[in-house]
């Protein structure tokens, strides 16, 4: 009985752990963007530059930050590489003329703040963020 | 203008705006952003014997300068114009000629269908239309066997256009492809024709038709990529034999070369592996003792390479790779002539965002011989060679 309460437990505490990740950031959109939420999948895809509009048809632009807690939580949950390897990834695609470089932002704030402004612009902000002028999207 | 002295400048003035700028250079034109980038490196190596890679490497050599700018702008949400400008003096490569590196337009109608067209870098393996770009990998150089840095001509870029697009397929991952056809552009100041220069054959053009593709496979499996591609070349060479003026020509029956590649990264590590096969058949006039032969020649080359690298800290990160190209298979391979071999260890040390160092040591076996261009020139190493390599390679680049 002991060790069912005990499994029970650390089962709840690796769901909290995981949920506690996944809610050190959230994803935001400038106003323009359709969809209310958007799959792991197409972020991944979006900010590796390899899709350009979520399922909804919202043509969208990533934005980074240029470092942080937030931008290091962003790169390994849904990106899945080190900074720098997301850094080499993305000057790789700039010097053979396949991309260009993304707007990156200097704090969270700027980050709201110019995804506020900008058509299609889609970023990430530490879960405590403001978030005024923004839309939140779910992740799926 | 003394040619250290030219050197000296030339990588001042590569060195030199951006450096004051401090910072990527964006511009407004018309109200659309406008990005120029920009790159330069500064290479020295010294060999224990040989000269390698047309440099004076056994007095040790600082001739190993490279560099590049581009501009590019996203005119519309699917339309991306751009061009890069390349210049090197690598030994006797390069001269300091600068060249056009790319130049295109790119539609994008849907993310698994675009179009590129202009001069596009050519999708091949894992670094062909990165190999310039040395801040982009843990190596100084780039293993040999596969992408040699005398012969990047051969397949770097191709005058006409690709159509690309990458393809979600859910729970197996995601497909992205490339397909191309065009005009190599003809590379008078590359291994070719400074190995022909040796032999006593001047080169007056050099080029032909291409065409092929990349298939890559994000799986999903985190951190593992695998790919092939295929690329099938014609050569056309047409030079004259300077001891007698009779002409000299080689007309392609057969080049085509596949290879199969792979990349995991797990955390700081990232492993990486790549094997090419290129077969070639060929109609020569002009060759032998008196010129005067004529006649079909076959090769089939092979080469890879099996690599490592962990980043130790944002800072420092280490590697090795061991690399082996086999000119003509059907030899006796443990012949010098007939293989080169290169274990490699680096250190590459990224001393500001935008400014890297890599001190690295080659353990080469090997000399491939005389006639096949790679790496080993007789119009170097006239008194012979001998068959085994040591060399360190110091190269420090920027980028913004």
């Amino acid at each position: 009985m002991k060790s069912k309460q005990f499994l029970s437990l650390a089962a709840v505490l690796v769901f909290c752990a995981a949920t506690a990740w996944s809610a050190d950031i959230k994803i935001i959109a400038n106003s323009s963007v359709g969809a209310s939420s958007v799959s792991t999948d197409e972020l991944k895809a979006v900010f590796l530059a390899t899709k350009s509009s979520l399922s909804d048809g919202s043509h969208v632009e990533p934005v980074l930050e240029k470092d942080g807690p937030a931008h290091e939580a962003f790169l390994k949950e849904f990106v899945g590489k080190t900074d720098s390897a997301f850094e080499t990834y993305y000057r790789s695609l700039v010097f053979t003329g396949k991309a260009s470089m993304p707007k990156t932002t200097a704090s969270d704030a700027d980050m709201v703040a110019y995804v506020a402004k900008t058509k299609g612009a889609i970023g990430y902000v530490s879960a405590s963020a403001a978030t005024a002028g923004v839309k939140t999207l779910e992740v799926k | 203008m003394n040619f250290r002295v030219k050197t000296i400048l030339n990588m001042a003035v590569l060195c030199a705006t951006p450096l004051a700028l401090q910072a990527q250079f964006d511009f407004k034109v018309d109200g659309r952003d406008v990005q120029v980038h920009s790159f330069a490196s500064q290479g020295f190596a010294y060999s224990n014997n040989n000269n390698f890679l047309t440099m004076d490497t056994s007095s040790g050599s600082f001739a190993f300068t490279d560099g590049g700018a581009n501009v590019s702008s996203q005119i519309t949400d699917k339309f991306r114009v751009g061009a890069q400008f390349y210049i090197r003096n690598i030994g006797h490569l390069g001269n300091w000629e600068p060249e056009l590196d790319w130049a295109s337009g790119d539609y994008r109608f849907e993310d698994w269908f675009g179009i590129r067209a202009g001069k596009v870098k050519t999708a091949l393996g894992l670094y062909n239309d990165t190999q310039d770009m040395e801040f982009l990998h843990t190596w100084a150089l780039l293993p040999q066997s596969t992408y040699p840095t005398d012969l990047r001509g051969n397949t770097i870029a191709h005058i006409g256009g690709d159509i690309y697009g990458t393809v979600a397929m859910k729970k197996v991952g995601s497909l992205s492809y490339t397909a191309y056809a065009g005009r190599r552009p003809s590379d008078m100041q590359g291994g070719i024709t400074y190995g022909l220069l040796g032999a006593g054959i001047k080169l007056n053009s050099y080029g032909g038709t291409v065409e092929g593709a990349d298939l890559r496979w994000t799986t999903p499996l985190k951190g593992l990529m695998a790919g092939a591609s295929y690329i099938n070349l014609r050569v056309n060479e047409d030079g004259t034999r300077l001891s007698n003026l009779k002409p000299y020509t080689v007309d392609t029956m057969k080049d085509h070369t596949p290879v199969y590649y792979a990349e995991y990264s797990i955390g700081n590590l990232r492993l990486d592996g790549e094997y090419r096969r290129e077969i070639q058949d060929v109609y020569k006039t002009g060759v032998g003792k008196t010129g005067t032969g004529v006649g079909p020649a076959g090769t089939d080359a092979r080469s890879g390479f099996l690599s490592a690298a962990y980043r130790l800290t944002k800072w420092v990160e280490l590697g090795t790779y061991h690399s082996r190209y086999y000119p003509n298979w059907d030899t006796i391979h443990s012949l010098p002539a007939n293989h080169l071999f290169d274990q490699v260890v680096t250190a590459r040390f990224d001393l500001r965002t935008y400014l890297d160092l890599k001190v690295e040591g080659h353990f080469m076996d090997g000399v491939t011989g005389a006639n096949s261009y790679h790496g080993f020139y007789t119009l170097d190493n006239s008194t012979g060679l001998l068959p085994t390599t040591r060399m360190l390679v110091i190269r420090l680049g920027y980028h913004l």
